[in-house]
């Protein structure tokens, strides 16, 4: 019982880790929040579904169209809303505000689209079948969705690590000013990180909808909220950090529903990140200088 | 009077929207970013719809313990989020939102769950919420001009030189606490004896993204941004009656456009070039050496 | 004993040190200068001695009191006052207003007094701001008192810092490059006024770039380089030190 609970909980776990990664990849190299995170998510997961309802389309088109239209639905974001924030100086309050906006333009654009219905998979887009292992009961989706994950994040670092772009962007996360004297072109490197981390939503978005087989205007609300609690736990920038911390709160989250109750798994998860912030401000794999207070000596 | 009689309602749920918008105005003036208010105000209201459902206790009081409540609300949690800054504290104080939600929601025995508490005597009326509004907004008035005005302002805009010249950059962002959270309490229990019944879900992100709105397109210095901020907020949308489905829609660019063009928001950029305009006139007859505009 | 006293202090920026083995004083009632070329380390020494950067080594004394872990808001209350480098003001506050702000080491007014609003809160706002219009009027600002600090001029905006620094009343006075973009007559003008400061017993550390500057008001001078002590002693003697010399040409 508590293995196969184990298992569920990383599973939503890891779905939330690649949430967060994106979230995080943001922050890390532009320091930007971007609070529409969840509604680039949830427009990710209705890309996947439409390719599936309306084009007929298998499981693994639906996942790179959710990736494709994530990834633009980001971009353009990064265009109308921080962009012009940029050129303006403006400071961090500011980019959280616009997107604030943004994420309640996007909401309410799925909600007319879809006059506020869950919408459904269909029964055949994915396989049911179930293996025994070691006395658990592993669903095939559940294989395939840890499989996606662990292959989208070892794509993401070594692209991060290996390509000439991801050192540039390396290079801009480590020194904005430094870059831009070495001549990398920050219109190129936003448009890469925009696309990556809104790409890293619509992936989960459509993972989500389907382990929940359901996909609504409002799935991203939850899942951004859970990721302020990964990011917090795992450190603002850091990706192995968003990753330890998602299946940490994936699993906690799915063993306070089977042993306290549903309702109070917000409650425990958020919890957490109140207790977690008393004893270290700057979160459990933060360094040292995050959101501490600046009134100290440096 | 007719023209009152229709919008009445309307006059009324600005004016309570106002004593909301003080409690996020308090908390970003000081350089606090905390979006928290929807949390004090679901502590008040509760706390408010409780006492006068089940135990008879008069409006009155339950206001006054609403207030109380808010504020010893706001001063537990400052303990750990006065500590932290910017982006930490804006999620933190989002958490805190969630918290209390859920709480509301799960915690049938005290909140009646997603049902809501109904019944709640109708107490706050047009009056009542304007008299609010004069007293919250003079006492705020009265804090800005004070020595801790002054460190709210300087905080807010220079962390480095606050300490520099000896303020208590802790000390302030508590106070900045517990004065959001006093204010959205007394709020939040006003909202209660308005409208006959709260729900938890009233108290959500939905609240956080309109007072955060309110104050940022009235502006975050001046007292009249909340109220101007409110009073647009609340007013847009019976403007754009026949446009119902794109309320979230203009809600949201309103919040985009006057971020990016009018930083400061309404009022304080208004009251900036009032100020640049007559200071220029009287400059002009004298000397106008050194000032460069 | 000095006001101020720095001994064998270093500090260290990811291993390498930018300021190290440094060891100075200030004088009540003297102007103390503290020369050196770009990026010697000046800024870094003013910032540990305000309670902003934390020492590697050594330790530095406030009349006798090691005060080398003083946070910055304690070391304002105990008389250390600075202007910065690059001025930092309440932009679209008046002049009145960010000088006003300096006052609050003593402000006597309790925060549940300010609160409330009680009359004692209003007389004490009433009393600073005439103190502050003294300050306005001794360095010749009063009649742009209502103007937002961020439409005045650049030698404007210094004089703000330095009347918000000394309204504080320090007993030390940290004053990083205070002159910086002002023509001589503007400059000459406020060397009046620190002349005045330090004749009261303020110990006034002066970090400047303008050599004829520091000649001209400073009764002892800190020349440092590469984050090194290389010579002090009197104005005339130090300039001519080929140590000196050889630092400033180098650079």
């Amino acid at each position: 019982m508590l293995a196969q609970q184990l298992l569920n909980g990383v599973v939503v776990g890891s779905v939330y880790g690649l949430f967060a990664l994106g979230f995080t990849l943001l922050f890390g190299v532009n320091h930007i929040m971007n609070m529409a995170h969840g509604a680039v998510f949830m427009w990710g997961a209705f890309a996947g579904l439409f390719a599936v309802t309306m084009f007929d389309l298998p499981f693994a088109a639906a996942l790179v169209i959710g990736a494709v239209a994530g990834g633009l639905l980001s971009v353009v974001l990064d265009w109308v809303a921080f962009r012009p924030l940029r050129k303006r100086n403006a400071p961090e309050f500011s980019a959280i505000v616009s997107s604030i906006g943004a994420n309640l333009i996007l909401l309410s654009l799925a909600q007319q689209m879809t006059a506020t219905r869950v919408m459904r998979f269909p029964f055949d887009t994915f396989p049911i079948r179930f293996y025994e292992i070691l006395g658990v009961r592993v669903q095939l989706l559940q294989l395939v969705i840890m499989a996606v994950v662990i292959l989208t994040v070892v794509g993401l670092v070594w692209y991060l690590q290996r390509t000439n772009a991801g050192r540039q962007i390396r290079a801009v996360a480590y020194s904005e000013g430094t870059s831009r004297l070495l001549g990398i072109n920050p219109f190129s490197i936003n448009f890469q990180v925009f696309f990556l981390s809104g790409a890293l939503a619509g992936v989960a978005g459509v993972l989500i909808g389907l382990v929940f087989n359901s996909v609504h205007f409002m799935m991203g609300e939850p899942l951004l909220l859970r990721a302020f609690v990964v990011i917090i736990l795992g450190g603002l920038g850091s990706i192995p950090g968003a990753l330890i911390a998602g299946l940490l709160i994936g699993i906690v989250q799915v063993l306070t529903v089977s042993y306290l109750s549903a309702g109070m798994a917000d409650v425990v998860v958020f919890s957490l990140l109140f207790l977690v912030l008393l004893a270290r401000p700057t979160g459990l794999f933060g360094s040292a200088s995050g959101g501490a207070a600046r009134v100290a000596r440096q | 009077m007719s023209f009152f009689a229709g919008y009445g309602p309307l006059a009324e749920l600005a004016l309570l929207n106002m004593v909301l918008a003080f409690s996020q105005y308090i908390v970003l003036r000081a350089g606090v970013f905390s979006l928290g208010s929807a949390a004090f105000a679901a502590v008040g209201a509760y706390a408010a719809a409780i006492l006068a459902t089940r135990y008879g206790v008069p409006p009155a009081l339950c206001m006054v313990i609403a207030l109380v409540a808010g504020g010893f609300f706001g001063a537990i949690v400052a303990v750990p989020l006065a500590r932290l800054r910017g982006v930490f504290q804006a999620l933190a104080t989002l958490a805190l939102v969630q918290i209390v939600l859920s709480l509301a929601l799960n915690w049938t025995s005290l909140t009646d769950g997603a049902l809501g508490i109904n019944s709640i005597p109708k107490a706050v009326h047009i009056t009542e919420a304007a008299i609010a509004v004069v007293v919250v907004a003079y006492f705020l008035h009265v804090i800005g001009m004070s020595g801790i005005g002054r460190g709210f302002d300087i905080i807010r805009e220079d962390e480095t030189v606050a300490v520099s010249l000896g303020y208590d950059v802790r000390k302030h962002h508590m106070i900045a606490f517990v004065l959001s959270g006093a204010i959205a309490g007394l709020g939040g229990a006003m909202h209660a004896f308005s409208s006959y019944s709260i729900t938890p879900n009233e108290f959500g992100f939905h609240m956080v993204v309109m007072l955060l709105a309110m104050v940022v397109l009235g502006g975050r210095v001046s007292i009249f941004g909340p109220i101007v901020g409110a009073l647009i907020l609340t007013g847009l949308p019976e403007l754009l009656r026949g446009f119902q489905d794109y309320r979230s829609i203009m809600q949201g660019a309103l919040l985009m456009l006057s971020i990016t063009f009018l930083p400061r928001g309404i009022v304080d950029t208004v009251l900036g070039r009032l100020r640049h305009r007559s200071l220029s006139r009287g400059a002009s007859a004298k000397d106008r050496d050194g000032v460069t505009i | 004993m000095s006001m101020l006293t720095l001994h064998e202090v270093g500090r260290d920026f990811g291993g390498l040190p930018a300021v190290d083995s440094l060891s100075m004083a200030a004088e009540a009632g003297k102007i103390t200068g503290l020369i050196g070329p770009n990026g010697a380390g000046k800024t870094t020494v003013v910032n540990m001695i305000a309670g902003l950067l934390k020492l590697s080594r050594g330790r530095v004394e406030l009349d006798g009191q090691d005060v080398s872990t003083m946070e910055a808001q304690h070391l304002s209350h105990m008389g250390v006052s600075r202007t910065f480098q690059n001025i930092r003001l309440i932009k679209e506050a008046s002049v009145l207003e960010n000088v006003l702000a300096g006052f609050h080491r003593h402000e006597t007014t309790s925060t549940l007094s300010s609160l409330l609003g009680l009359p004692s809160a209003f007389r004490e706002r009433r009393a600073l701001l005439r103190r502050s219009m003294d300050l306005l009027e001794r360095f010749d600002m009063a009649d742009l008192a209502d103007w937002p600090a961020a439409s005045l001029s650049y030698g404007h905006q210094r004089r703000i810092e330095m009347m918000r620094a000394l309204a504080t009343e320090p007993r030390l006075l940290l004053l990083d490059e205070p002159v910086a973009g002002m023509n001589d007559a503007e400059a000459y003008s406020l060397a009046e006024i620190f002349r005045d400061v330090a004749a009261q017993g303020v110990a006034i550390l002066l970090i400047e770039h303008n050599m004829r500057f520091v000649r001209r008001l400073c009764d002892h001078v800190c020349v440092l380089a590469s984050g090194r002590l290389i010579s002090q002693g009197a104005a005339e003697t130090v300039v001519n030190d080929p140590r000196v010399i050889e630092a400033y040409l180098g650079s």
